[in-house]
């Protein structure tokens, strides 16, 4: 039995999880639609949040012409990045916030007993959409900056572009995965999570400003910096990109790999305790 | 009125947040980090200014309003509305309208004493070590006892309001976004993310009549010695905004949840 199985998982590639998660993503939107005014009550609040961080971003500069070196449409860069590379994990690991209350209550239990991949099914379950209001607004931000910096574009570029996104992405997906999975092990640690979100507010500056062990800390435990400083580093300074700018996609899969293996392990613990 | 269950309330919040041990260190410690964080942040901002007064105020006197608009956060917080809402989704509310209380005096005295706690732990730590390191930048005299005052203010100021975001739960299960709206709102206009001092001319006087700056700007300025807060005329009219919002949104909020408990339903009784 156990053979067939392991064989049937082999089997099994990207096509066969790609077709599962849009089964799943159209159920999942269905059932938000029926929710039609959270839907709009949830989106009027995630435009706020981007919002305010904008207003606060603008009376900064209002008194303060530049911050370390880095003047209004270099940081709007920054913070238009840190909006683009944060939403992946808003949309499509948000599920991550309820699983605290899920191994609390045992509900958990139903997603071990499906012959997919535990962490694939619980993070497939909720697709949010409040994130591409996010993303939206992030891309806006991106544009202006790019053209007021007069950064030409080229298809180079914009692959790169693209790449680090993704990269920068992997190392937020990471600390919130690694966040969250803290719960199989402490009762009630959705302090954790609440805690890192409120450290992604500082991806948005220039890790520069940072020393001595914080900025060890902020670059190498809990990612921050990665988030969108060093990657768009790659775009802003072409001629002089710092080694870790390169390090950085390496980086973002290991630790993406690190907080899977991490959350997998809570799953098993959380098998053994046959509750 | 009979003292003595409402102390009976605070107690028993005492205890049940001193339950939590862990959650509370890490937190702590966290906020800690959270704080160098701000520092480095603001450092750098003094650093690339070229003087060392920006609207009034210099790089200690933004440390020491950001650092306490933290603390203040961190005891004021409450989580009325999430509570409200699952309360409302489990049915248990009603167990708390049933109680021979009314039930905006039991859930104000239910919290008080994680705010007594959390005051302890959170506020006064947070208080000395800043008192410490910058060394009698922070006044220490009769302001002290006007800042406990405006302090008692903003939690009731605070507290009117978290009660009216969360009346809204009777109506919407929205609570996530009715909450990040309210906590937005609140955190941007009271000062607590950048000092008021620092807002443009024009949205600083439509801020300065808000009932937001009486829960975070009110008492950190008034510690501070701040914008003439040294003398009674100053003091006065910082106070009476603080009194009056805390009256308006009491009454506000005790008249909309009179109107809408009556329309509570509930799932399955």
């Amino acid at each position: 039995m156990e053979n067939v199985l392991t064989k049937q998982k082999h089997r099994r590639g990207f096509r066969f999880y790609a077709s599962i998660y849009r089964k799943i993503l159209v159920q999942d939107l269905k059932s938000k639609m029926s929710y039609r005014a959270d839907f709009i009550i949830s989106t009027i609040g995630m435009i706020m949040t981007n919002l305010s961080g904008f207003v606060t971003f603008l009376i900064l500069f209002k008194n303060f012409p530049s911050i370390n070196g880095w003047d209004y449409h270099h940081m709007l860069f920054l913070y238009g990045f840190s909006l683009l590379a944060l939403t992946p994990v808003q949309c499509f690991f948000d599920n991550n916030w309820n699983l605290r209350f899920q191994v609390q209550s045992g509900d958990f239990i139903k997603y071990c007993f499906r012959p997919i991949n535990v962490f694939f099914y619980f993070m497939s379950e909720v697709f949010d959409v409040k994130g591409l209001g996010q993303f939206a607004f992030g891309a806006g931000t991106l544009i202006y900056a790019w053209v007021n910096i007069g950064i030409p574009v080229t298809p180079l570029l914009i692959l790169k572009l693209m790449l680090f996104l993704l990269t920068a992405s992997l190392f937020m997906i990471a600390i919130m995965n690694a966040a969250a999975a803290t719960c199989f092990w402490i009762v009630g640690s959705g302090y954790v999570m609440v805690i890192m979100f409120r450290f992604k507010d500082f991806a948005k500056y220039p890790s520069s400003i940072f020393h001595g062990v914080f900025r060890i800390l902020f670059t190498f435990v809990i990612p921050i910096a990665f988030v969108a400083y060093y990657p768009s580093l790659a775009i802003l300074e072409s001629d002089s990109v710092p080694v870790l700018t390169w390090c950085a996609p390496a980086l973002g899969v290991l630790f993406f790999y690190l907080s899977y293996k991490f959350w997998m392990l809570g799953v098993r613990k959380y098998d053994f305790t046959g509750s | 009125m009979n003292m003595k269950r409402h102390l009976a309330l605070t107690r028993a919040g005492i205890m049940e947040s001193l339950q939590y041990r862990l959650g509370t260190a890490v937190t702590l410690f966290a906020n800690l980090i959270y704080l160098v964080l701000v520092y480095f942040l603001w450092k750098a901002i003094y650093a690339s200014a070229g003087t060392d007064v920006v609207n009034g105020m210099t790089f200690t006197d933004t440390m020491i309003y950001l650092i306490l608009a933290t603390a203040l956060f961190n005891f004021l917080e409450m989580f009325v509305v999430w509570d409200m809402s699952r309360s409302i989704q489990s049915g248990k509310i009603i167990l708390d309208l049933l109680k021979p209380m009314r039930f905006r005096e039991y859930t104000f005295w239910s919290y008080s004493g994680s705010h007594v706690v959390l005051f302890a732990l959170t506020f006064v730590p947070t208080f000395i070590v800043v008192l410490i390191v910058t060394k009698g930048a922070i006044p220490m005299g009769i302001n002290l006892l006007w800042f406990a005052l405006a302090t008692v203010l903003a939690l009731i100021v605070n507290f009117s309001m978290e009660m009216i975001v969360a009346t809204i739960c009777l109506y919407t299960e929205s609570t996530w976004g009715i909450n990040i709206v309210k906590e937005t709102i609140v955190l941007l206009l009271s000062g607590a993310s950048i000092p008021l001092a620092f807002f443009p001319e024009g949205l600083r006087q439509v801020v300065d009549y808000l009932p937001f700056r009486a829960v975070y700007d009110i008492p950190l300025t008034i510690l501070l010695e701040k914008n003439g807060s040294d003398t009674i005329e100053g003091l006065l009219p910082m106070f009476g905004l603080q009194a009056a919002w805390a009256l308006i949104l009491t009454l506000a909020g005790t008249l909309f949840w009179n109107y809408s408990v009556r329309k509570i339903t509930v799932n399955g009784g």
